[in-house]
């Protein structure tokens, strides 16, 4: 059985570092935790290890002799098996299927060979079979699951691949109670043969239920590891803050209190795909913070409201008047701005230039069919200059901008004619630092102008500094609340990663 | 992460899994469609007779929806099928003219035609997979260059096939018409196609590339494949329209391009990638060749054909959709 060490691990991505310096020592027969906040880099260091990334830098020993991980077919080869927090099914391929994808047996030198592919994914889907809930079966095709059955044959791909060293990267957070607490039976069983086992999870009770050993990530550097035997939930949050203070050094300075202004957006009950029971208010000069791990339903939350995403239940009401948001076009009309993250997906028009960037919402609200250039232009100069947009001319395309320049254009969009509420959806994804501090610091001339913000960050930084007020989402309901003097990087982290 | 709270369970209807499994079901229905609307207007188009001919015409077609659909199984495209069908074409005619038009050189050409078409199909898939150029602009330009090479072996249409071709093509041996034979050859091919690991694989990758390569599969060599599949089926179909025009002609494929990309949707298959059947793109191919009879059939004026033509193939497109939708519900 292979013992795996990792040290010095780098990665970046563009201008973006992922991982900094990754350290990690695997030894076989132990559950291997590793903890650390959104992007922290514990994706990547997985990522590495498994062969679907390859690191700048840094080197992996195999039992001692330096290996070089050419690719995921090369780590099967090593024994190392992975599960994708991703997932990395193929959605019209059955379970069986993919359960047995990364070494489908075969006869005769070509032909899939049903009959082993049927017995193997049986033998591994029995382990499951009475967790697993209805609908599962070995010939359902993947997309008809549901996500928690995904994730399971996710699991049983992983498991499958028979590696000695598996690598499972939050596998248990759609997972319910009975089939986390069968996934960790099997992982005692695994440990007890010898395998070298890495598990991350957000969920402390879990681990600190399954864990022997935990290896802490900061800001995509390994902080340090300990036995789980001699540490607690306190100090393993302490060590993933660190020494830092970010209410210190505030990008600029968080207001007094809002003393109860008019609630500009006020949501109750609200309940979807990925949010459960939301409710909140947002006044009239307020940002309002959405804080917690990745993807536990801020992002749908602001959908929904801006009528992206369909809800079930639950009102909206803007300006006290109670709005049925069915679509964006209807969101747009009264008022309501969305900024994604995900520019190349929501935001930017691809390939067109800078003007037309700009102006379709303005056409929108106003309802206009026909504009005269030269005034609309002069109305499309105005928030682009706000916002110290650096280009050419608006005839220049969108795409020759750098990331924070076109998100700067798709903010101007909404500037011209002012909304009322801003939501913001991770808006300084891939943005530089510069870019950053001149979006904030609008972002808070326009709240001082009574506009209402909601902004969600996958940056803990980002929120701690400019939100008035943050609400931490955790599984797809708000489950803390801090203010004032409460909101602290400990507070936050607390709440995110306390079993909802 | 994915969505935390799960979306309830689907409840899968008979219908539903049929459709999943045999996705061509919708293809089908209109086929038995288009043959009972045939038999209706001229009932002597359901005779043994017009049938051979429907196939010895369409097989041609069939074989290039079949091409098509491998590519498209990994989410990729292929706009040059049409041109290698034309450039195979005249490769075998200048060779069987040149070589005497005798048995064994009919064979070798043949065989020449056939590596043609793999080699068109490994350059596509280099080109593609390899070096991650766009598929359709890629297979857009390299059409027009195999059209070329076309035009350069031999630039005028006209040249005839030797008749030991096509009268081994429109022949009839122990009294089945020879297409049927060849129908038959390519139902086992294709079954034997149908169980290989390669087959899945390709799905895998089409549904979702990045998934298949974190899973481990050689994901370029996988596309590569696909289009050497796509480039064999071409030359195939090349044969087969020689035996039927029984001349060379350096533009007869280019038609057939996106009829054959239109055989494959109208077969159920995903144009994405991921989802498909090669039967569904065989019956696909089917009614087109009986949406053009039908309109002959029915008398439509000439100046008229193209236009129903176009109708009728968006109608049945329609209908598929419709089948498919009505049986999700």
């Amino acid at each position: 059985m292979s013992e795996l060490l990792i040290r010095g691990a780098r990665k970046a991505y563009g201008a973006t570092l992922a991982l900094r310096r990754g350290d990690l020592h695997l030894l076989p027969g132990e559950v291997h935790v590793l903890i650390g906040s959104n992007g922290s880099g514990k994706s990547t260091l997985c990522k590495i290890v498994a062969g679907s990334v390859k690191p700048d830098a840094g080197e992996v020993l195999l039992d001692g002799k330096p290996v070089t991980i050419a690719g995921p077919q090369a780590a099967r080869e090593l024994g190392i098996g992975i599960f994708y927090q991703e997932l990395s099914l193929a959605a019209r391929r059955t379970v069986a299927e993919n359960i047995c994808m990364p070494a489908l047996p075969v006869k005769g030198g070509v032909f899939v060979d049903r009959a082993a592919l049927e017995a193997k994914a049986a033998r591994i889907i029995e382990a499951f079979a009475d967790v697993a809930g209805e609908g599962f079966s070995a010939d359902a095709p993947v997309n008809t699951l549901r996500a928690d059955q995904r994730q399971l044959v996710e699991i049983m791909k992983a498991l499958a691949t028979e590696a000695s060293i598996l690598i499972f990267d939050e596998p248990t957070s759609a997972l319910d109670r009975a089939q986390v607490d069968r996934f960790f039976e099997i992982l005692r069983q695994l440990k007890a043969e010898g395998r070298a086992i890495v598990f991350i999870s957000h969920r402390m009770d879990e681990i600190f239920a399954i864990g022997d050993r935990v290896t802490v990530i900061r800001d995509g550097e390994t902080v340090g590891t300990s036995k789980i035997s001699e540490t607690d939930q306190a100090s393993v949050i302490r060590q993933m803050v660190g020494e830092r203070d970010d209410l210190a050094t505030p990008a600029v300075a968080p207001p007094a209190h809002q003393a109860q202004r008019s609630a500009v957006l006020s949501v109750s009950g609200l309940s979807g795909p990925g949010f459960r029971n939301v409710s909140f208010e947002v006044a009239k000069g307020e940002i309002l913070g959405f804080g917690g791990l990745h993807g536990q339903g801020q992002s749908a939350v602001m959908r929904s409201i801006f009528g992206a995403d369909a809800h079930h239940t639950g009102t909206i009401a803007l300006n006290g008047k109670q709005i049925a948001m069915k679509s964006p076009r209807e969101a747009i009309a009264h008022g309501c701005a969305y900024v994604s993250g995900d520019r190349s997906r929501d935001g930017i028009l691809q390939g067109r230039p800078i003007f037309e960037n700009v102006t379709p919402i303005h056409f929108l609200r106003n309802q206009l069919a026909l504009a005269r250039p030269a005034s609309l232009r002069e109305r499309a100069m105005r928030p682009l200059q706000a916002l110290k947009t650096k280009f050419q001319g608006l005839e220049q395309p969108i795409n020759s901008l750098s990331g924070g320049n076109q998100q700067k254009v798709v903010i101007a969009r909404w500037l011209i004619d002012r909304p009322d509420v801003l939501l913001l959806d991770d808006p300084t994804k891939g943005i530089d630092l510069a870019a950053k501090t001149d979006l904030f610091a609008l972002i808070r001339k326009l709240a001082e102008n009574g506009m209402g913000i909601v902004l969600y960050s996958s940056e803990d930084a980002e929120l701690l500094n400019n939100a008035d007020r943050i609400l931490v989402f955790n599984s797809g309901s708000v489950t803390r609340e801090l203010t004032g003097a409460d909101r602290t990087r400990y507070n936050l982290y607390h709440a995110a990663y306390e079993a909802a | 992460m994915q969505q935390i709270i799960s979306t309830p369970a689907m409840n899968t209807s008979p219908l539903k899994s049929v459709l999943q499994r045999f996705p061509f079901v919708p293809a089908l229905i209109i086929l038995i469609a288009l043959v009972a609307l045939n038999g209706f207007f001229q009932p002597r188009s359901l005779s043994f007779g017009s049938i051979t001919g429907l196939f010895s015409t369409y097989l041609a077609l069939m074989l290039l929806a079949v091409a098509q659909t491998y590519v498209v199984f990994s989410g990729d495209i292929d706009l040059s099928v049409g041109s290698i069908v034309s450039l195979v074409n005249v490769v075998i005619i200048v060779l069987m003219e040149k070589w005497g038009g005798g048995g064994l050189t009919v064979i070798a050409a043949c065989l020449v035609g056939i590596l043609t078409g793999l080699a068109c199909g490994v350059a596509n898939g280099i080109m593609i997979a390899g070096l991650r150029l766009q598929a359709i602009v890629a297979t857009f330009a390299t059409s027009i260059f195999f059209t070329g090479l076309a035009l350069y072996v031999l630039p005028v249409a006209g040249t005839p096939a030797p008749e030991a071709y096509w009268m081994t093509y429109g022949g009839t041996y122990f009294g089945i018409p020879f297409v049927f034979y060849v129908v038959a050859a390519v139902a086992i091919v294709l079954g034997v196609l149908a169980r290989m690991r390669l087959t899945t694989q390709m799905l895998a990758v089409g549904d979702d590339a990045m998934a298949a390569f974190q899973t481990g599969l050689p994901v370029t060599l996988i596309r590569i494949k696909g289009y050497v599949l796509c480039g064999l089926f071409s030359a195939l179909a090349a044969l087969c329209i020689t035996g039927d025009t029984a001349s060379g002609d350096p533009l007869v494929g280019g038609k057939m391009t996106l009829y054959s990309v239109a055989a494959v949707v109208l077969g159920g298959s995903a144009l994405s990638g991921g989802a498909g059947t090669v039967t569904g793109s065989l019956i696909g191919a089917l009614i087109i060749g009986l949406i053009n009879s039908l309109v002959f059939f029915v008398g439509t004026p000439s100046e008229w054909q193209n236009l129903v033509q176009g109708l009728a193939i968006l109608t049945a497109l329609m209908a598929g959709i419709l089948v498919s939708r009505g049986a999700r519900a």
